[in-house]
């Protein structure tokens, strides 16, 4: 039963196209460890340089973001708290996926889900733009909005990226974002 | 005040800050567990030294792999520092080195070079 349970799992992993999944608590030590193993796989597959680095980047930008901003979080004493999110990587249809998810305040949403549909429509230069003057402060960042993170990522995919909410309760919501490269 | 020199990490580029000969070179990866634990004091250090120059010679380099959004935070303050004591009257001299297969590296180096205009802009390959 044990055996078949996460094989299953397994399997609907595969099935999906997930190379890598984690869910979990995120630190900084977890991104460090699944980086390279990420970087790793990417040379065996024989990505590109500039696939296997947007990936990577991308990688670092969700994961990062979990750290500072998921909503799901453990705190005891002194200890430095522990922010909870889900993680894959993975391939579909020929295109690199990173799909990052966690749980955000539902006050956050309708900003977060404003900026995100902003930067989803811009080209290249108006990113740009809006990636510098965020990069020195002139909008504010940090914030639960959409900050230097989100820009960075949209920077770097290749096929877009896509997003979506799903309300838990009243309080709080469940936040994924996928990106294709 | 005195050359600082750190090593480079998995995750932390090297530093090597010539303070007497206004060399500076910042060269790696950058995706410091805490971006302001490791250069917030650089930073300070540096903005104290350059803010008292006048009419010399700063060479600047910068030679990285990956950096972070975290990361691009430091450089950008760094050249929109580099680029003020240019104006200033000093000969600021910035070098962008790049692996010449790394596009990405390479229009990174450009857009942050682009806002230069009285600082001295390279943009070179690593491979020379």
């Amino acid at each position: 039963m044990l055996a078949t349970d996460m094989y299953k799992f397994r399997n609907y992993l595969r099935e999906t196209g997930i190379i890598f999944c984690y869910s979990g608590y995120m630190t900084e030590d977890v991104l460090l460890g699944l980086g390279k193993a990420i970087k790793q796989k990417m040379v065996m597959d024989d990505e590109d340089k500039e696939t296997a680095k947007a990936v990577f980047s991308i990688f670092v930008e969700q994961v990062q973001n979990v750290i500072r901003y998921s909503a799901e979080k453990e705190t005891k004493d002194d200890v430095a708290e522990l922010r909870y999110g889900v993680l894959t990587v993975g391939r579909q249809d020929n295109k690199v996926f990173v799909t990052c998810g966690n749980v955000i305040r539902n006050e956050d949403r309708e900003r977060l889900k404003k900026n995100l549909t902003n930067i989803q429509k811009m080209n290249k230069d108006e990113l740009k733009k809006l990636w510098k003057d965020t990069l020195r402060g002139k909008i504010p960042d940090g914030s639960k909005g959409a900050g230097v993170g989100f820009i960075d990522i949209a920077r770097r995919t290749c096929q877009g990226f896509e997003f979506d909410f799903s309300e838990v309760d009243e309080e709080i919501s469940f936040f994924t974002l996928k990106a294709y490269i | 005040m005195e050359t600082i020199i750190i090593k480079a990490t998995e995750r932390s580029p090297e530093v090597n800050f010539d303070f007497d000969a206004n060399t500076f070179a910042i060269k790696g990866e950058s995706y410091p567990e805490d971006v302001t634990e490791f250069y917030g004091d650089l930073l300070l250090k540096l903005e104290l030294h350059l803010s008292n120059l006048n009419g010399e010679t700063v060479n600047f380099t910068f030679e990285l792999i990956y950096f972070n959004s975290s990361s691009a935070k430091v450089l950008m303050s760094l050249f929109d520092m580099l680029e003020e004591i240019a104006e200033e009257g000093n000969t600021v001299n910035v070098v962008w080195l790049y692996e010449s297969d790394d596009d990405n590296m390479e229009e990174l180096g450009e857009e942050f070079g682009e806002d230069l205009e009285a600082a001295n802009f390279k943009m070179k390959t690593t491979e020379g």
